[in-house]
């Protein structure tokens, strides 16, 4: 009694932390005796939030809050082990962002800006909170709205030029669009379930008609795909994650798009224990076509934010495709296997948070070091920034999915969710999840050609530029937040029991009645005898080592071999997107200005814009049908205060004729 | 023991040729070249040959082995050898790049060999007809047709006919189980005046516009 | 003793593969009409570069140093992975035929970035070629695994080993066809041979493998060496263990092995065979044609899966 007490507790003491940083970082503002106050009470609130969330994710009995008796809608807290995951998710991995963060927002920002990014952004990790431990409808919408307000917010803290604001508009439009669906997805519910605790949703699932269904689970994949950032709805991702300051491109990136996950997750497999039988399929595609369209828009960067941004649509996509896996297993009475996709999806989710939000403080690192996040502008840093290249080698290494790094666990769960597929009964099935292994090895090929070139190009070489030469090792407080991430990385990748099995307690609890696939105890065989293998031999071979001369590279004998002789970002991913010029349809745009002879012309333009097909396809139809409607409802707009009560009149007079006909 | 043999080498030879057709006709789409496909072509002739064989001993029939010495002098020898001459004389080995990549063209083939057998699947349920031999026909008039239509050069659109009929020959042989030798002879004489004449006419066209290019002949339409 | 006979099958593909390098270039320049060098020449020319020193580039990083060791590190502990004498290995569980493709894929990224360290024009071209190459060709890899997969029902290597072993060499079924043209066709591309990459050239326009191993020496190059040439007989054991297993010993005897041992032997000097015979028939391709042979590689994977659908026939 006393640990459920306790840890009650502590997750409100949690929640009273980072509610507490926000008077902290205006004290802090005020006075050098408060200095690094604010970030101390947000790391104290996350570490109270990573106990209780290590303390739920392997319980049964989830602690409970109820503040509908003070608050006018239904206000509820639940922690049960899904909530837990997220949870646990969210602290850990804004622990180091936190820490990072002690260190870089003094040498980027004046203490007015630090003071708001401080409160701000604790109030950003509530808000997350908020959203996965809610226990009702109102309280999750509640914490949805703010977390995509304070993000806009922080967003704005770096600056507020014309096309920062133009980006942010986009962002918020989409985000609330996607709320509204959200929102409808939770009120479909009202006609079966007398309130909107997520206890009676769950519990009246099953009372819903099959339309019903299929609308909450269509309304709730456009409101959480709009917030994952998934292909098409990912228009905003690549515009507002690289604009934000980099720990909040981290927190962003690592954390937020992972809410949407939750709350997809809580919609189909919770709420709707499985949605309808075509929603795995759908998924499935959605999170295929994000794999394979987010890594190549992602090779084609040369920003390195953007380039991150970009791989996070893949990363969401891989995903979605274990999600959807999933579901098709669910429907296809295979729970064993069901339980293999979802825990590949979740763990996917653990990873990705881990080594984007590493991926983006390495960023945030170069960026203090050279002051540009153009690739190809940089070069030879690795030995300017040693400790920064190694741990951002390890986030590369991990993302790409190699072996020994943790985002080779989640891959490989998830190629065999797909394989196995062929025990499916429905034979479309059979092959359309074996081909998805397909796919997934391109996404796989393709971000190691993405990623090889980032680190290489960053890191490895000559400089290409003078700020490059001139970089500098980050300071202590900036490593030992990436360090923590790295070694996260490493320890999953090598030891992937640690999560692995409050997620299977985890999966089981939301699909019940499963055993265990075989996959599963494979996994730990496999893992741990090749690490010992590649660490012997790497011994051995380390050993062997001659003599050393430096030596200039080969020019083919000629001299002068300049830095701009490398190979930049840019054309390292030319074959590449010369094979996929059709995904990339750019805008090219060459002007040749003639002079008398055609031969030669006195001026040549070249203009290339990329990445428009959406807007043109997809985007500019729907806004021109908005704006065409919003001109045809401009007519009842008169401007006469009079008309407009009339309006009110009006609706009242119809409502209260159609209650009396209904009578 | 040497009865015993050959009956394994015709259960194989009827069981297995369905599958090295369908690489013939990936192989067909992924060519590049007009000598490599009329290879392939008779490669795939001398696989139809293997068949015709083994109806020929399994259903004893004496004319069906008559058929099998005609496929095998005329589309194995006669007709390959006459076009790789062609070819020669043409100086066309090189083919002129056709309308789309060969990646994309196996895929379309392989597309089209799945088509061919969710096509034939619930007819050949209903008899004793092999299926794969079927859909393997089946797949072989789709990628004659396809052949002709994305390839621009005169002579692979007869390499294209020629695997259209090889697909023709074999859907009337496997649904017949050998069909009469007169109808198999005059089929052949019809595709030997064929070839003749479209030969005759590649000629001609090449005369005419100094290449083999079908999609100049768009002028001609006056 | 069956762990020290799963030993031995890593140690003679590691220790083999400047062999098979040897008999394939020999063959190759018979088929010349040359008398070409002796086998064991390969040999020879690692115990060269492993005396020599190390040419480093004046700014290079650690990794440039270190990316050969990984490189061989990763391809050797892939080694592991296959059957060679009996169905089964030193290391194995469902899912590790997506091991071995990742251990390749992280030699492979190892490799790129050592070519990047040197600061050179070449590295970085060949680094940028070979990413194409390879993002092209792990999914027909795995494509074709997948389907072998599927008839077998097992995802580990060994088991589909001896589930093949289990079949009648002359039932070929469409899937095993496709897969195997799938496979060869991924090997080619993965192990650098005509026409994907041509392992003998030295011109810039066309060289993939050569550029990037071009600022290694001594030591360093001797680790790039070898790894390629495990690579090659790591690819045709694995070709002979999923489509020809037959011949495998059925326990650890010692007669069984060393029947065994004679027919893999004989099975990966044909295959020598055949691609040496292979490469000099056809010339290599245009950079910007390779995509559409991985293309077809593609297609033929893609096939593969599809055709499980229709049973094993």
């Amino acid at each position: 009694m006393l640990g459920a007490n306790l840890i009650q507790l502590s997750f409100l003491a949690s929640l009273a932390s980072f509610l507490a940083a926000v008077p902290a970082a205006w004290f802090e503002g005020r006075s050098k005796r408060w200095q690094g106050l604010p970030s101390f009470i947000l790391m104290i609130g996350l570490l109270l939030g990573v106990f209780v969330a290590g303390a739920q994710l392997g319980s049964a009995a989830p602690p409970q809050f109820d503040f509908s008796k003070v608050t006018p809608f239904a206000f509820a807290l639940k922690i049960d082990r899904l909530s837990a995951f997220f949870l646990l998710l969210i602290c850990a991995v804004a622990l180091p962002v936190i820490w990072y963060s002690r260190s870089y927002l003094p040498r980027h920002y004046d203490p007015v800006k630090i003071q708001w990014i401080w409160a701000l952004s604790s109030l950003f990790i509530f808000s997350m909170v908020l959203v996965v431990a809610a226990a009702s409808a109102f309280s999750f919408l509640m914490g949805w709205e703010l977390m995509t307000l304070l993000s806009a917010a922080l967003i704005l803290v770096d600056g507020t030029s014309r096309e920062r604001l133009h980006n942010l508009f986009i962002y918020l439009v989409m985000m609330h669009a996607g709320a509204a669906a959200v929102a409808a997805s939770f009120f479909m519910f009202l006609p079966v379930s007398h309130d909107l605790y997520f206890s009676s949703l769950r519990a009246s699932g099953f009372l819903l008609s099959p339309g019903a269904r299929a609308a909450i689970f269509l309304l709730a994949l456009v409101g959480f795909g709009a917030k994952a950032g998934i292909i098409p709805l990912h228009l905003w991702l690549p515009r507002a994650h690289p604009i934000a300051p980099t720990p909040v491109s981290a927190l962003m990136s690592g954390l937020m798009l992972k809410t949407a996950i939750y709350g997809l997750v809580r919609f189909s497999f919770d709420f709707l224990g499985g949605g309808p039988a075509w929603s795995g399929y759908v998924l499935l595609t959605l999170g295929a076509v994000s794999g394979v369209l987010g890594i190549l828009y992602a090779s084609g960067e040369h920003d390195l934010k953007r380039l991150l941004a970009y791989s996070s649509i893949e990363n969401i996509g891989i995903i979605f495709m274990g999600l959807g896996a999933s579901l098709i297993f669910l429907a296809d009475q295979s729970p064993a296997y069901a339980v293999l996709a979802l825990v590949a999806a979740l763990f996917h989710t653990l990873n990705h948070a881990l080594f984007k939000s590493l991926l983006f403080l390495g960023a945030g690192s170069i960026a203090d070091a050279t002051h540009t996040l153009d690739l190809n502008e940089l070069g030879g840093l690795l030995n300017r920034l040693p400790n920064t290249g190694i741990a951002f080698l390890i986030g590369c290494v991990s993302i790409v999915g190699l072996p020994l790094f943790n985002g080779f666990v989640s891959e490989l769960l998830t190629f065999q969710s797909f394989l196995a597929g062929a025990t499916l009964h429905v034979p479309a099935a059979r092959i359309v999840l074996p081909l998805m292994a397909g796919t997934l090895a391109l996404v796989g090929g393709l971000s190691a050609a993405c990623f090889v070139n980032v680190f290489g190009v960053a890191f490895l070489g000559r400089p290409r530029t003078d700020a490059a030469e001139s970089a500098h090792e980050a300071p202590q407080g900036m490593l030992a937040g990436m360090s923590l991430l790295a070694m996260a990385c490493i320890a999953l990748g090598i030891y992937p029991r640690l999560v692995l099995e409050p997620l299977i307690a985890l999966a089981q609890t939301l699909i019940p009645t499963a055993t265990l696939p075989a996959e599963f105890t494979g996994l730990q065989r496999l893992l741990a005898p090749a690490a010992v293998a590649m660490l012997a031999l790497a011994l051995i071979t380390m050993l062997i080592r001659g003599r050393r001369r430096v030596t200039a590279p080969w020019a083919c004998g000629l001299p002068g071999l300049s830095p701009r002789m490398q190979y930049t970002a840019t054309a390292f991913s030319k074959p590449i997107r010369s094979v996929f010029a059709a995904v990339y349809k750019p805008d090219r745009d060459l002007s040749v200005l003639p002079s008398d002879h055609s031969y030669f012309p006195t001026a040549i333009s070249y203009r290339s814009v990329r990445t428009t097909s959406y807007e043109r396809y997809l985007y500019r139809p729907v806004t021109n049908a908005v704006v065409a409607l919003a001109n045809q409802l401009r007519r009842f707009q008169t401007g006469n205060i009079q008309v407009y009560l009339l309006y009110i009149f009006l609706t009242l007079v119809t409502l209260l004729i159609l209650l009396g006909l209904r009578k | 023991m040497h009865l015993n043999l050959v009956h394994l080498a015709v259960g194989k030879t009827l069981s297995s040729s369905a599958v090295f057709l369908f690489l013939t006709v990936l192989l067909l789409a992924a060519s590049r070249r007009v000598s490599t496909s009329i290879v392939l072509f008779a490669l795939q002739s001398a696989i139809i040959t293997a068949q015709v064989m083994a109806t020929a001993y399994t259903e004893a029939s004496t004319e069906a082995w008559v058929v099998a010495a005609l496929v095998f002098t005329l589309k194995v020898v006669t007709i390959p050898s006459a076009l790789l001459w062609l070819v020669k004389r043409l100086k066309a080995s090189r083919g002129i790049k056709p309308a789309i990549g060969s990646g994309a063209a196996v895929f379309v083939a392989a597309l089209m060999i799945f088509l061919s057998y969710l096509a034939v699947q619930p007819y050949a349920r209903a008899s004793r007809i092999p299926e794969d031999t079927l859909a393997a026909a089946v797949a072989l008039i789709l990628t004659g047709a396809f052949l002709m239509v994305s390839h621009r050069t005169a002579l692979m659109q007869i390499v294209g006919l020629l695997v259209l009929e090889n697909g023709i020959f074999l859907a009337a042989l496997t649904t017949t189980f050998g069909m009469p030798l007169v109808i198999e002879i005059g089929v052949f004489f019809d595709l030997l005046m064929g070839i003749l004449i479209m030969g005759v006419f590649a000629f001609r066209i090449r005369d005419t516009f100094e290449h083999l290019d079908v999609t100049r002949l768009r002028r001609l339409r006056g | 003793m069956t762990i020290l006979i799963h030993a031995l099958q890593a140690l003679l593909i590691v220790l083999g593969a400047p062999l098979l390098r040897g008999w394939v270039s020999k063959i190759k320049a018979r088929i010349q009409r040359r008398q070409g060098a002796a086998v064991w020449r390969p040999y020879a020319d690692l115990a060269k570069l492993f005396r020599k020193e190390d040419l480093v580039p004046p700014l290079a990083s650690g990794i440039f140093l270190a990316a050969p060791r990984i490189v061989f590190c990763a391809t050797a502990t892939a080694t592991l992975l296959i059957p060679v004498f009996h169905p089964a290995a030193l290391l194995g569980a469902p899912g590790d035929f997506v091991l071995l493709v990742a251990l390749l894929a992280l030699a492979r990224f190892a490799l790129v970035l050592g070519a990047m360290d040197g600061g050179g024009a070449f590295g970085g071209m060949g680094g940028s070629r070979e990413a194409m190459v390879s993002a092209l060709a792990e999914g027909p890899f795995l494509l074709g695994l997948t389907s072998v997969a599927i008839l077998a029902r097992s995802s580990q290597i060994s088991v589909i080993t001896g589930w093949t072993l289990g079949q009648n060499f002359f039932d070929v079924s469409a899937v095993h066809l496709l897969a195997f043209s799938t496979l060869a066709m991924v090997a080619i591309a993965e192990t650098g041979r005509i026409p994907v990459d041509n392992p003998t050239t030295h011109l810039e326009l066309t060289m993939i493998h050569e550029a990037m191993v071009l600022e290694h020496s001594g030591p360093s190059l001797a680790f790039l060496e070898w790894a390629g040439a495990v690579k090659l007989s790591l690819m045709m054991s694995l070709l002979i263990a999923l489509f020809f297993p037959w011949g495998m010993a059925d326990g650890p005897t010692l007669q069984a092995i060393a029947l065994s041992a004679a027919a893999f032997l004989g099975k990966i000097v044909m295959l020598g065979l055949v691609l040496a015979l292979f490469e000099s028939s056809i010339a290599k391709l245009r950079t910007y044609a390779v995509p559409d042979f991985l293309g077809i590689a593609s297609a033929t994977g893609f096939l593969a899966v599809v055709f499980t659908l229709f049973g094993e026939r």
